[in-house]
């Protein structure tokens, strides 16, 4: 198919990009944007993604699934900062170009992710030294960029940061201004040719700045072997999280309890560890090997598709096993996420708080309101332990539609039911054509009566 | 919370069937519902990109005019089945919301096969309760493809079709072989 003439200049307008420069590894391409992980989030199949992206494509209704293997999950995890931390190290410009973007959007959205290095994250002491000014507030000038966490981490000269900051986001355009960016993208390709230079001053053979400090375990301090990320966004080695039989699995960081079984080991984020750090990793293996002789057959199985689906417990201390959202007596509060423990949506008590400002509030479920966790909001909320909450009730308007919805599915899987009665007298007739040939008179014969009974399922449903 | 919001949402989940994906979340203090028409159209240039690059067998896909939210795909009959030397076109509309909302796929030539209707509309599992954000219009393609080699005549849209598809192979065969003759060359 000819691509018209238009696209094709956009195509090779896009490998002018700068990730053209960094060679972004496949596994850090987000499997939903397609483009450099951005505030990266570990699901308990230890696949990654976008902040954003697996919260768009989380359900609000029910459980949500992972985009890349469907397994079944409740929870919203926190931005992995470790993984953050070491791709803005690594891809710094393309990175600065996906936060600059995502700021846009979210400005559009009027809803903000997590400021990591903010005041209201949670952090490791040393971490703190380079906070932005203002966390609630993006900053988009280049005066303030420079206070940006982001910039300062990525060890780039002021003048690339002006190059950045005061040159067109041309990312964030509709359709009708493809055309314009292309322009953009044209005038901008002198500033680009500096930075290439500049560029392998400070990062050429961009993948060796990134070091062993910068991806150790948060609980043995060596580098990371078979990385796991908790809820909580924290990483470990396999070997250093111990699992409780009796308690909640908790970070050995935050404290915070971690829903569900033991996650998967993160393996994109494993192999990268082995590609780039061979002869530390090897050794952590024969360490390791040599330390836990039972190792092997302790280690849960890396991902697989049907992964955890039926052990997967999401309620917490109580242990009772979740009721289904179509449940009259559950308690759903649909499209509403805790913002402790990511919960969505939530399901039992919830809890709002009425002090909180923000549009899109600040909800617990009733496990986090009684343990009080001290983690930040989702969204940036500017939340404190002052502010009060409120028991909010499901409604009652929602029980009704919930009862309709069942009354309904209850008439269609009746229909559905008799229409499987017919189709299995003709099925297993039909199986056996080849050999009978009487029976393809019979078979054929129902067909019409099925279809009938079909195109009225259709009606009905 | 509005109603209106509510009803909107019992909707995208009874639809599905209980199993299908729900829109994002509602409005009022939920949290948000976010769909950004650039973020769509980034991901969309981008797969526009990939498959020039690394076309997948047999098919080809691209922009029919000036919207990048409008595309043509053509996909050619696999050999060894009854639509080998055909051509079929086909349309394919991207959602605002895209990649969260699968694509909409429409057979713009006409073909005789249980999982497509006379209006040309495609019963495939991804396209509906199966999507998946992380799937790819070349990933549709290639399913497409697979169902021309297997149709899936336990689910059908046709069920005339697919009754003739398990009793008598090959007068449905033949019937599809003369369909492709007629509109796909």
């Amino acid at each position: 198919m000819e691509v018209p003439v238009k696209f094709k200049e956009m195509m090779e307008n896009q490998s002018d990009d700068d990730d053209e420069l960094e060679k972004i590894s496949e596994a850090f391409i987000c499997c939903v944007c397609r483009d450099l992980l951005y505030k990266p989030v570990v699901l308990a199949c230890g696949h990654i993604s976008c902040f954003w992206c697996i919260h768009k494509s989380m359900s609000g209704l029910h459980k949500s699934s992972c985009p890349i293997c469907r397994n079944q999950y409740y929870h919203f995890p926190y931005i992995c900062q470790k993984l953050h931390l070491l791709l803005l190290k690594v891809y710094p410009s393309a990175y600065n170009r996906r936060e600059n973007q995502t700021l846009e959007e979210e400005k559009d959205m009027g809803y903000f992710s997590p400021q990591i290095g903010g005041p209201d994250y949670q952090l490791q002491p040393e971490q703190k030294i380079i906070k932005p000014s203002n966390a609630s507030v993006p900053c988009f000038s280049a005066t303030d960029s420079s206070l940006n966490p982001c910039s300062v981490r990525a060890g780039e000269t002021p003048d690339r940061i002006a190059h950045v900051h005061s040159g067109p986001v041309h990312q964030d355009i509709g359709f009708g201004n493809l055309l314009d960016s292309r322009k953009d993208t044209a005038a901008t390709s002198a500033p680009i040719a500096e930075d290439r230079n500049s560029n392998q001053i400070h990062c050429g053979g961009t993948c060796k700045q990134a070091s062993v400090d910068d991806v150790l375990c948060d609980s043995c301090n060596h580098l990371l072997f078979r990385p796991i990320v908790l809820n909580c966004g924290h990483a470990f080695c396999i070997c250093c999280i111990v699992p409780q039989t009796s308690e909640m699995l908790k970070c050995q960081v935050c404290q915070s309890p971690h829903p569900g079984d033991l996650p998967k080991v993160c393996l994109e984020f494993d192999h990268f560890l082995e590609e780039q750090f061979p002869k530390e990793y090897g050794l952590r293996r024969e360490a390791l090997q040599m330390k836990h002789e039972q190792f092997q057959t302790e280690s849960p199985s890396t991902c697989s598709s049907e992964a955890g689906k039926e052990s997967f417990h999401f309620s917490f201390s109580s242990g009772e096993e979740p009721l289904p959202w179509w449940n009259a007596s559950s308690k759903v509060h649909i499209g509403v996420g805790c913002d402790s423990c990511g919960m969505y949506p939530i399901i039992g008590d919830r809890y709002r708080c009425k002090d909180c400002v923000e549009q899109i509030g600040y909800d617990l479920c009733k496990d986090c309101y009684t343990t009080r966790s001290k983690l930040p909001g989702r969204f940036n909320q500017q939340h404190t332990s002052e502010h009060k909450f409120e028991i909010v009730k499901s409604t009652a308007m929602h029980n009704i539609m919930l009862r309709l919805l069942r009354g309904q599915l209850q008439d269609v899987s009746a229909v559905s039911d008799a229409l499987h009665d017919t189709s299995a007298n003709v099925i297993p007739s039909s199986d056996n054509t080849n050999e009978d040939e009487e029976n393809v008179a019979d078979a054929t014969l129902p067909s019409s009566e099925t279809e009938a009974n079909e195109s009225e399922n259709g009606r009905l449903a | 919370m509005s109603s209106s919001s509510m009803m909107m949402m019992m909707a995208a989940g009874g639809g599905g069937g209980g199993g299908g994906r729900g829109g994002g979340g509602g409005g009022g203090r939920s949290w948000p519902s976010t769909t950004s028409v650039s973020a769509s159209g980034k991901r969309i240039q981008k797969e526009m990109t990939e498959l020039s690059m690394d076309p997948p067998p047999d098919c080809s896909a691209g922009p029919k005019g000036d919207n990048l939210y409008h595309w043509v795909a053509t996909l050619f009959g696999p050999p060894g089945t009854p639509y080998e030397g055909g051509i079929f076109f086909l349309d394919i509309t991207f959602p605002s919301d895209y990649p969260f909302k699968p694509p909409k796929v429409v057979f713009k030539t006409r073909i005789y096969h249980c999982n497509v209707d006379s209006a040309g509309n495609v019963s495939l599992d991804i396209l509906k309760d199966g999507w998946s954000p992380a799937l790819t219009i070349s990933k549709v393609l290639v399913a497409l493809r697979s169902i021309f080699t297997n149709p899936d005549a336990y689910k059908p849209l046709v069920p005339g079709i697919a009754h003739l598809y398990l009793a008598d192979r090959s007068k449905h065969d033949e019937l599809a072989a003369e369909w492709t003759l007629r509109f796909a060359r």
